[in-house]
């Protein structure tokens, strides 16, 4: 049948699509429906399984600061995954408590995602308390005031509209924080 | 092999169509001065990793604007574009017949256009839908499904009606391009919208993944077998082996989506199938970069004078790298290291700039004297133009892959504060700009020599502007 495809077209293309099609419907509709995990939402109150703690859904503010981030392209250079690996659950940690691994469940209400591919500002999947509001308009204004070096652009039109630096930071604070992973919550504002 | 005949008849001018060629020029002369104007963007965006205060109190020259803005505008604006409009001059002639249609190829050459217009002030103004490489806003996607549906009846008209009964190899990965995107570009576009989470990025890297892999790889090794032959004058090396690449990839490469999300929040299982089929690729590209090699066996000395010949085979190699890269990357060990690093990017660029767009320059450097019945403006220039492109692009691979890999070394030492590891980069950046300087440099004097050929032409002038 391959052989004749190269001088029949119709042949051609009902192959073509086939083997495409394999592939294309086992790696796409069948995952998720094997791994449940990807469309339930974490909840979980054994301490023996893991952090504890339930994720919930983004209020109306928390959005509108999501909306910003998509926006502004922060994704570009921000990473949202804790990866198996051991240097991300040190880097995603606070104060010397390791961070524990992004899971599919903690990200079942993220519309568009924002996992991310190049990471050339520091993962966010875990910031959530861990800077105040006051740490992050200073930030947002001029990163190098707080960070030397850093080469993320300043964003004034950002901590300057209290309507969008409010939500903008509501977003940010609940990064990571489906899981209770910090002990005794010492979370930020 | 009727196939090589194929080829080697329309080499010599003997086939009785007449070919217009007016849906070829307008494709890729917009193609080549969005490869010019995009080309202003990606050097900022390199210079602000060196000085990030620069242009950065107004919004839309943000590097989160002007970034998309870059990868869209070469993606769709000069390499889809330019691979279209070179499809439209190939097929017509491996088939032995004119363009089913002229005037659809037009209509779908403005509409070209009018969704680039529209991706520049979408994306500019912030409208972007949050998802690599399917940024635009939903009612241009809908354009793109439109202009694609256009394209595809255009060339499969040719096809339906060619003269030729055995298909060359070009034409297959063309229809194979055309059918595929339909699918990858329907996921990534409109299946994401449906979806939320780990399982919409598993659709988005299905479609970033596959953009690369089952458009441009397919349309570009398509212009790759036509053009080497071609420009080399000699015929393929082996029908049997471009069988053996064609259907290897047409099955392989839909099931290594999730490889952009090794050690990430996404079923191991999934990942391993991944990994797995990433290694499989080796099979279409050994299969097809040894039929290109064993082509111009004895030819080599041909490159010094032929500038087609030069991007052609240095695209080859590239794409031998890159995709050499791809599968070792997806391994878990190595992963570990270059995954979201500085690294991928240069990889990323020597696939898309250093392999494909390699292709594109040469068939447009083939075509247009063709087309418009005169003499390359200048010879020259168009060597300047590869050692220009050819420099800066290694420059800016080389050191990003070395930067990355570096980067990725600190990464694992949680000691390293991260900030640290975002200053020693600084050095790799400011070369990656300078390199950035040498490609714009090349694309220059490609734009510039395009048009004067155009404009040297004189009597065809007035066909452009129709």
């Amino acid at each position: 049948m391959i052989a004749k495809s190269d001088k029949n077209a119709t042949i051609f293309i009902v192959l073509a699509v086939i083997f495409f099609m394999i592939g294309g419907l086992l790696t796409t509709v069948v995952p998720p429906l094997v791994d449940r995990s990807w469309g339930k939402a974490f909840e979980n109150s054994d301490p023996a399984k893991g952090p504890t703690g339930k994720l919930q859904p983004y209020t109306e503010q928390q959005l509108k600061g999501r909306a910003i981030y998509v926006r502004e392209g922060c994704w570009y250079c921000h990473t949202q995954q804790t990866r198996t690996l051991l240097a991300d659950t040190k880097r995603s940690g606070w104060r010397g408590v390791d961070s524990p691994v992004s899971t599919p469940d903690e990200f079942v209400y993220d519309n568009p995602h924002m996992f991310g591919t190049k990471r050339t500002g520091p993962d966010l999947s875990r910031v959530g308390g861990k800077y105040d509001a006051q740490w992050h308009r200073t930030h947002f204004k001029n990163p190098r005031d707080l960070v030397p070096g850093s080469i993320m652009p300043p964003f004034p039109w950002i901590a300057n509209n209290e309507e969008d630096f409010q939500a903008m930071v509501a977003y940010l604070q609940t990064l990571g924080r489906g899981k209770n992973w910090r002990p005794e919550n010492d979370f930020e504002k | 092999m009727a196939a090589e005949r194929t080829v080697n008849t329309s080499a010599t001018g003997s086939t009785a169509a007449v070919h217009v060629d007016t849906t070829a020029k307008w494709f890729l002369l917009s193609a080549v001065t969005y490869f010019f104007i995009v080309g202003i963007i990606a050097v900022i965006i390199a210079a602000k990793f060196v000085w990030p205060e620069m242009l950065g109190t107004i919004a839309p020259l943000t590097y989160g604007r002007l970034r998309p803005l870059h990868v869209n505008g070469m993606l769709f604006g000069w390499l889809l574009a330019a691979d279209m409009g070179l499809t439209y001059y190939v097929v017509p002639r491996l088939c032995g017949v004119k363009l089913w249609s002229e005037k659809l190829g037009v209509a779908t050459g403005i509409l070209w256009n009018v969704i680039i217009l529209g991706a520049v002030v979408s994306l500019l103004a912030g409208w972007n839908q949050g998802f690599e490489y399917a940024e635009l806003p939903l009612v241009l996607d809908v354009l793109v499904v439109v202009a694609w549906l256009m394209f595809g009846a255009n060339i499969f008209g040719t096809i339906y009606t060619r003269k030729y009964q055995q298909m060359y190899v070009s034409t297959w990965y063309m229809m194979g391009t055309i059918l595929w995107t339909a699918f990858v570009y329907l996921t990534g576009n409109f299946a994401t919208l449906l979806t939320t989470g780990v399982n919409q990025a598993n659709l988005n890297w299905m479609y970033v993944h596959n953009a690369v892999g089952l458009i441009f790889t397919p349309v570009g090794l398509a212009l790759a077998y036509y053009f080497i032959p071609k420009s080399a004058n000699v015929p393929l090396y082996s029908h049997k082996l471009s069988m053996i690449g064609f259907w290897s990839l047409a099955f392989f490469y839909v099931w290594t989506g999730a490889h952009h999300m090794l050690h990430g929040p996404i079923s191991q299982w999934l990942q391993t199938i991944a990994i797995a089929f990433s290694l499989m690729l080796l099979v279409p590209v050994w299969s097809v970069v040894y039929n290109f090699f064993a082509t111009m066996k004895g030819h080599w000395p041909k490159t010094r004078d032929n500038v087609q010949l030069k991007f052609l085979m240095s695209g080859v190699v590239f794409y031998l790298l890159t995709c050499f890269q791809g599968p070792m990357h997806s391994l878990r060990t190595v992963n570990a290291i270059v995954s979201k690093t500085d690294w991928i990017p240069g990889h990323a660029h020597m696939a898309v700039l250093g392999a494909f767009s390699f292709f594109a320059i040469a068939g447009t450097y083939y075509v247009i004297p063709r087309m418009f019945n005169v003499k390359i403006h200048s010879e020259p220039l168009a060597n300047w133009s590869y050692w220009f492109l050819m420099i800066g692009g290694l420059g800016f691979f080389v050191t990003l892959w070395l930067g990355g890999f570096w980067q990725g070394w600190q990464w694992n030492n949680p000691a390293i504060p991260f900030i640290d590891t975002v200053i020693a980069l600084k050095p790799v950046w400011i070369v990656r700009f300078f390199s950035g300087i040498f490609m714009f440099t090349g694309i220059t004097l490609f734009l510039y020599n395009i048009m004067a050929t155009v404009v040297d032409s004189g009597g065809a002038k007035a066909e452009v502007q129709a």
